[in-house]
């Protein structure tokens, strides 16, 4: 696979590990949380995502993507990460860029959507009363190739939380 | 292709960063810098300096000795100046010949990912503070590696 490539699905692969980050252990509801009018419930980021992705994808399929709502928070994400491995898959084939779209151009418009969302839902979560604990990043498990909703446990949790809800324990 | 390939992507993503950054940060509504929802929550002002934070901590990787600092948020326009004066370091050293501390990946997954998360998270505390940032194609947007500073493109296509 060209480098580029190479490291657009180390994107992905950062993406879905930190969107399960994010998700993982969630209160319950926590897809219908709204904070505030105007702003996304969970479940309605989680279907942006996977909105801006398709929108990827159709560069590479032709045509349009608009995702419809489904009836859990489960399938939402179940979608999300279906849309993760279809795009990753064009991307390890090879397969040409339609309408002049280039590696940067994904890069810097629906990739980068997606992390920046990726980043609400953990904010998302800490105003649930469920904050995400934090880690290490850059010794994270992230795999190109894992990129479904089984992703790995942090390798290095950070040890100090100073805004720790009560009875966190490293 | 070689190695320089990925790096030239990683560029891209820092000039991206510089892009969504700056237009996360400007035109904020007075006192957005210590707006909190909650207690539990942090101010815009110290996501901002943990950006700066993490700036700097992909730098000191890619020089091959890791440090990480806690600042202090500085005022807003300060903190914002920070943001890309760090960007400047960073972008300045991976344009440059010197050997990288760490993969392109490993930059990328940690610091420079991060970074996204949290101007995504400074987006939507705008939306929650009543001054949203215009929504906007951001793949027709004139986003240029090596170009991280505070003047970035106005041609925008923006959504109403």
């Amino acid at each position: 696979m060209e480098d580029r490539r190479k490291l657009l699905n180390h994107f992905l692969a950062a993406l879905a590990y930190r969107t399960q980050k994010a998700l993982r252990e969630a209160p319950e509801n926590f897809g219908s949380f709204r904070v505030n009018d105007g702003v996304r419930t969970p479940a309605e980021l989680v279907r942006h995502m996977a909105s801006v992705l398709g929108y990827a994808r159709t560069f590479f399929v032709g045509g349009h993507y608009w995702p419809e709502p489904l009836a859990s928070f489960d399938e939402e994400v179940e979608r999300f990460h279906e849309m993760l491995g279809s795009l990753a898959q064009h991307l390890r084939n090879g397969d040409a860029l339609l309408e002049g779209m280039t590696e940067e151009r994904l890069l810097q418009g629906p990739f980068s959507d997606a992390m920046t969302h990726a980043g609400q839902l953990a904010l998302l979560r800490r105003l649930a009363g469920a904050p995400v604990p934090p880690e290490n990043f850059i010794v994270a498990e992230i795999r190109e190739e894992r990129l479904g909703p089984d992703q790995a446990k942090p390798i290095s949790p950070d040890k100090v939380w100073p805004e720790a809800p009560d009875g966190w324990k490293p | 292709m070689t190695d320089a390939t990925k790096r030239d992507l990683l560029r891209h993503t820092v000039a991206t960063l510089a892009y969504r950054g700056g237009k996360a940060v400007s035109n904020a509504p007075e006192g957005f810098n210590e707006f909190r929802l909650n207690d539990g929550t942090r101010t815009p002002a110290q996501i901002l300096a943990h950006i700066g934070d993490l700036l700097d901590w992909a730098l000191s990787i890619a020089k091959g000795k890791q440090t990480w600092h806690n600042s202090t948020p500085l005022p807003w326009d300060q903190e914002t100046a920070r943001f890309f004066t760090a960007l400047e370091s960073f972008d300045s050293y991976l344009a440059s010949n010197e050997p990288l501390g760490a993969a392109e990946e490993k930059l990328f997954q940690g610091p420079i990912a991060d970074a996204l998360t949290h101007v995504g998270q400074i987006a939507m505390l705008r939306r929650i503070a009543g001054g949203p940032v215009k929504g906007e194609n951001y793949y027709r947007a004139e986003i240029e590696s090596g170009k991280v500073g505070p003047e970035q493109s106005t041609r925008r296509t923006e959504f109403d």
